[in-house]
C-alpha cells in the first residue's frame, strides 16, 4: 500500500543497509533483547556500516524473535527464532548472498529465493491496512510515520468541517472495533451537538481479554496512528482534551503512547491552534491500575476520576461523561482505522468488509494453533480462513473442537461452524461476539466444562462487585461448574445454570455483566453432551477434570522401571523395581506426573 | 411550565417531567416495583436489580433509567419475575439469616420483597412477634422456628405453643448452624426433644442437616 519508493527507503534507510530487530513487549519476551545486543555486538565485530533499527512487531508471534536483514542490492530477508548465538552466522551469510536460513524474504530478486512474503499464507490472505507499518517502522520516530503519510490524515480533516469529517466517517461505515460494534460516527455526532464549553475525547487502551493483544501490538508499533485519530476525534466532536487510557503492566504501551504525544507536540500536531487551524488540543496518557471492568466505558470514565465502577446508563457517556461532561470513548484499533480512512480514503476502507461492517479488523488467533500471532483480515473473513489457512490449523495429531472468539465475555463457535463468517451480527446470533477479536482455538484435548469454568474463573474475579446478578450469580455459577466438574452434579444444575445465566445477562448493571455468562451459555448450546457426561456417567470425555480422571498403569506395559513412583510427590504409586506398579488412588493427586516420567507409556487416564 | 413528558405504564397513560426516572412515572400511574438498594435522593446506583422492568422491551432497572417520550413500560410479567426472584435468591444465598435475634425483626425490606415474591427460605421466625426473652426457647422450649419454612405467620409460636414444623423443613444447612448454636445449644435444649417434636419429618431429613443438630451445631 505504500509507494515502492518509500517502501525501500524505509527499508533500507540511508546508509543502504538496514538491520530491524523488534522490540515490542511480545518480542521481548521471546528474548528480542539479547539478540538485539547481539545484533549490535555482531556489526561492531564485522565492522559494518549498518544501522540496527528498532521496529514494532508484525504480529507474527510464532516467528518470535525475527530479524530483517536489508542490504542494497539484495532483497530484505525475514529470520524467524533467532537465537543470540545465531546472529553472527546468519549476518555473514546474508552478506555472502546466501538467504536459504531465512523464513521469507519482502520481495524475490532471485527464483532461488526463500519465499517471499506475498506467497505465504499468513501474509497473503492477511489485508494489512491499519498494521501497515507495524514492523516497518521505529514506532518512537515520528519522522517514519510522516514518511509513510502519517499526519496527512490530520491535515485533510482539519481542513474540513467538523459536520463534514463526522459525515465522512459515517460514509466509511465504521464501527466501533472493541467489541460491540457501534457505529463511530454516531457516538461522534451525538458529542458534538451537545452545548457544552468542555468536551473529552477517550482512547480506550485497556484491553484485557485474556488472548487478545492488538491493541496493545498496534500501539507499541504504530503510536502515531493511534494519536493521529485521537486528534482527528477530538476535533470532530470539538473537544479540549484527550485522555489515552493504558494499562500500567502494559509499560512499553504507555511509553510509546507517550513519547508519540511529546513528539506531536513538538511537531506542531498537539497544543494551541494545530497546524493554524485555531484548533486546541492536547492529550494525555493515563495509566490505569488495571481492571478488566474498565474497558466498560463508564468504568473507565470512573477510573479516570478516581473512583473505578460502572454506573447505569443512560446517560451515555457522550451526553454525560467524564465529569459530567461530553465524552467520546474509542478503541485503540477503532481509531487508527480513523487516522486510516483520513489518510488514505473511504473507497480504499470500504473496499473490504461486509454489507453491514465495512472495512478490516484484527484479530489474534492463539490457543492450538501452529501459528500463533495478530492478523489483520477483512471483516467477514470465514474463521476457517484464519483458523486453518492462516494460522496453520491444530498441531500435528489434534482436530479444532471449537473457537473461543471475544474472550471471556464472548463465546464459543463449535468446528461445525468454522464456515461462519465473521462480522458483528453472525457472531451475535451464534452466541459470541466479536469482542476485541480474540480467537482462543480449542482443541480435542481440552473439556468444555473446564473452558467454561476457566472464563467464568476470570470474569468473577475481575467482577467489581457493584451490582448484584453479577457478583453473586458468578459466584453461583462458578460453584455449580465446580460441582459438575467434581462429579457431585445432577442433571437440574445444568438446567439452573442455564437459568441463572440468562438472568444474570439481561439483568446485570454493564456489558461485564451482560456477557460474563456467555462461555456458559455457549458451552452449554453447543456441547450440552458433555455437560451430561459430566453429571450422569461422572465422566469427562476430554480426561481434564482432575477429580473424574483415574490414573492407571498397564500391567502389560509397565516394566517395573520405577521412574513413576519417583516422581510421583504424594507417593501414589506403589510397587518394586521389575515389578508391575499400581496407583492407589485415594493418594493420588492426579497432577499428570507420573505420565510424563514413563518411558513405556504404560500410564493411561481413564 | 414543567417539561413534561408522556409514558405509558401497564398501559395505563402518564405524565411526568422529562428529568424523571422510570420509578416515578410507575409510582404516579399507581403501580408498584419491588425495590431494595434505592433510596430516593442517598442511594440511586441501581445495584440490586430487583426494581427491574421493561422499558420498549429491554430490561432496565426502574430507579436509574430515564424515561422517554412514548416510552411503554411493563412493571409485571413472567420474564420480570424470574429475573427479581433470581436476583433476590441470589442475594438471599450470601445472607445469613437469623430472624430470631435481627434486630429489624418485621421492619425488614428484604422480607417483605421475599414474601412479595414468594421466595422460600425464610424460617417460622422472621414471621414470629417474640424475640430476646420472650422466645420459647430461651425458656427451654423446643420450637421448631428456626427450621421450618415461613408462611403461617407463626401462629403457634405467636399463643405460646412451640412450633411443631407442619410446614415443612429450611433446606440451608447455614440456617440449621446457627439455629443450633444460637439458641438450641446456648438455653441447653435438648436434642432428644426435637428429635421428638420433628416426628413429622424427623426420618426423612436429610442426613446432613440431622447430623446438624446432633452434633451441636458442626456438619
Amino acid at each position: 500500500m505504500l509507494p515502492q519508493a518509500t517502501l525501500r527507503k524505509i527499508l533500507y534507510g540511508s546508509k543502504g543497509f538496514r538491520i530491524r530487530v523488534p522490540i515490542a513487549s511480545c518480542t521481548l519476551a521471546a528474548g528480542a533483547e539479547e539478540v538485539y545486543r547481539r545484533v549490535r555486538r555482531a556489526v561492531e565485530e564485522l565492522k559494518l556500516d549498518a544501522e540496527v533499527y528498532t521496529v514494532g512487531c508484525t504480529g507474527l508471534c510464532f516467528m518470535d524473535p525475527w530479524i530483517e536483514i536489508a542490504k542494497e542490492g539484495q532483497p530484505p530477508a525475514l529470520y524467524g527464532n533467532v537465537k543470540p548465538d545465531q546472529v553472527p552466522q546468519i549476518l555473514k551469510r546474508y552478506l555472502e548472498g546466501d538467504l536459504s536460513g531465512a523464513t521469507a524474504v519482502r520481495f524475490k530478486t532471485d527464483s532461488r529465493d526463500p519465499p517471499s512474503l506475498d506467497e505465504l499464507d499468513y501474509w497473503r490472505l492477511q489485508t494489512r491496512y491499519v498494521s501497515r507499518n507495524c514492523g516497518l517502522i521505529n514506532p518512537e520516530s515520528i519522522e517514519d510515520y510522516v514518511e509513510t503519510g502519517g499526519y496527512s490524515g490530520l491535515k485533510r480533516a482539519l481542513s474540513m468541517s467538523r459536520e463534514k469529517v463526522i459525515e465522512e466517517v459515517k460514509a466509511s461505515g465504521l464501527r466501533g472495533r472493541g467489541g460491540a460494534g457501534f457505529p463511530t460516527w454516531f457516538k461522534w455526532k451525538v458529542a458534538y451537538e451537545q452545548k457544552s464549553d468542555v468536551k473529552y475525547v477517550i482512547c480506550n487502551g485497556d484491553e484485557g481479554d485474556p488472548g487478545a493483544f492488538m491493541n496493545r501490538l498496534l500501539a507499541e508499533s504504530d503510536p502515531h496512528r493511534v494519536l493521529e485519530g485521537l486528534i482527528i476525534a477530538g476535533y470532530a466532536i470539538g473537544a479540549t482534551k484527550g485522555f489515552i487510557f493504558v494499562r500500567a503492566e502494559k509499560p512499553l504501551m504507555a511509553d510509546r503512547l507517550e513519547k508519540a504525544v511529546n513528539d506531536a507536540r513538538r511537531a506542531g500536531f498537539l497544543g494551541k491552534n494545530i497546524l493554524d487551524s485555531g484548533f486546541d488540543f492536547d492529550v494525555e496518557v493515563y495509566r490505569s491500575a488495571g481492571a478488566f471492568v474498565c474497558g466498560e466505558e463508564t468504568a473507565l470514565i470512573a477510573a479516570i476520576e478516581g473512583r473505578s465502577r460502572p454506573r447505569q446508563r443512560p446517560p451515555y457517556p457522550a451526553t454525560s461523561g467524564l465529569w459530567g461532561k461530553p465524552t467520546v470513548i474509542n478503541n485503540v484499533e477503532t481509531l487508527a482505522h480513523v487516522a486510516t480512512i483520513f489518510q488514505s480514503g473511504v473507497a480504499e476502507f470500504t473496499k473490504y468488509g461486509t454489507e453491514k461492517s465495512k472495512g478490516t479488523k484484527m484479530f489474534c488467533v492463539t490457543g492450538a494453533v501452529k501459528r500463533t500471532g495478530v492478523y489483520e483480515v477483512p471483516v467477514g473473513t470465514k474463521i476457517k480462513t484464519l483458523v486453518f489457512d492462516i494460522a496453520g490449523g491444530p498441531p500435528e495429531g489434534r482436530k479444532v473442537k471449537a473457537v473461543q472468539i471475544g474472550g471471556p465475555s464472548g463465546g464459543c463457535i463449535p468446528a461445525e461452524l468454522m464456515d461462519l463468517e465473521m462480522d458483528y451480527e453472525s457472531l451475535q446470533s451464534y452466541g459470541a461476539i466479536m469482542g476485541s477479536g480474540g480467537l482462543v482455538v480449542i482443541d480435542d484435548g481440552n473439556c468444555m466444562v473446564d473452558v467454561a469454568k476457566f472464563f467464568t474463573g476470570f470474569t468473577l474475579a475481575e467482577s467489581c462487585g457493584k451490582c448484584l446478578p453479577c457478583r453473586v450469580g458468578m459466584k453461583q455459577l462458578s460453584n455449580i461448574l465446580e460441582k459438575i466438574t467434581s462429579g457431585t452434579g445432577t442433571i437440574d444444575d445444568i438446567e439452573l445454570a442455564q437459568e441463572l445465566g440468562e438472568s444474570i445477562a439481561k439483568s446485570s448493571l454493564c456489558a461485564l455483566g451482560g456477557t460474563a455468562p456467555n462461555p456458559i451459555l455457549s458451552t452449554l448450546r453447543y456441547f450440552k453432551h458433555e455437560y451430561v457426561e459430566h453429571v450422569v456417567n461422572r465422566r469427562c470425555p476430554a480426561k481434564v477434570c482432575a477429580k473424574l480422571v483415574k490414573y492407571v498403569i498397564d500391567p502389560a506395559l509397565c516394566r517395573g522401571c520405577i521412574q513413576c513412583a519417583k516422581t510421583c510427590p504424594t507417593g501414589a504409586i506403589s510397587g518394586s523395581p521389575g515389578e508391575v506398579h499400581r496407583v492407589r488412588e485415594e493418594l493420588c493427586a492426579k497432577c499428570g506426573q507420573c505420565l510424563i516420567a514413563c518411558p513405556f507409556g504404560a500410564i493411561r487416564k481413564v | 411550565m414543567v417539561d413534561t413528558v408522556r409514558v405509558y405504564v401497564n398501559g395505563v397513560q402518564v405524565e411526568v417531567p422529562r428529568n424523571a426516572f422510570v420509578i416515578d412515572a410507575v409510582e404516579k400511574a399507581g403501580f408498584r416495583v419491588p425495590v431494595l438498594c434505592y433510596l430516593e435522593g442517598l442511594f440511586e446506583e441501581a445495584t440490586c436489580r430487583i426494581c427491574v422492568v421493561l422499558v420498549n422491551g429491554r430490561v432496565v432497572p426502574s430507579c436509574r433509567f430515564p424515561v422517554s417520550e412514548e416510552a411503554k413500560i411493563v412493571t409485571e410479567g413472567d420474564e420480570l419475575t424470574r429475573y427479581r426472584r433470581t436476583n433476590l435468591e441470589l442475594l438471599l444465598s450470601t445472607h445469613r439469616v437469623k430472624c430470631w435475634s435481627c434486630i429489624r425483626k418485621s421492619n425488614c425490606s428484604l422480607l417483605e420483597v421475599s414474601k412479595q415474591l414468594g421466595i422460600e427460605g425464610l424460617p417460622v421466625c422472621s414471621e414470629c412477634p417474640l424475640i430476646g426473652d420472650e422466645c420459647l426457647i430461651t425458656k427451654g422450649e423446643p420450637c421448631l422456628g428456626p427450621l421450618t419454612v415461613a408462611g403461617c405467620s407463626a401462629e403457634c409460636p405467636r399463643y405460646g405453643a412451640p412450633c411443631v414444623g407442619c410446614r415443612g423443613y429450611l433446606s440451608d444447612p447455614r440456617i440449621w448452624e446457627d439455629a443450633t448454636v444460637e439458641l438450641y445449644r446456648k438455653y441447653r435444649v435438648d436434642v432428644k426433644e426435637i428429635e421428638a417434636t420433628m416426628k413429622f419429618f424427623w426420618s426423612n431429613l436429610p442426613e446432613r442437616l440431622r447430623e446438624v443438630v446432633t452434633k451441636g451445631g458442626k456438619p
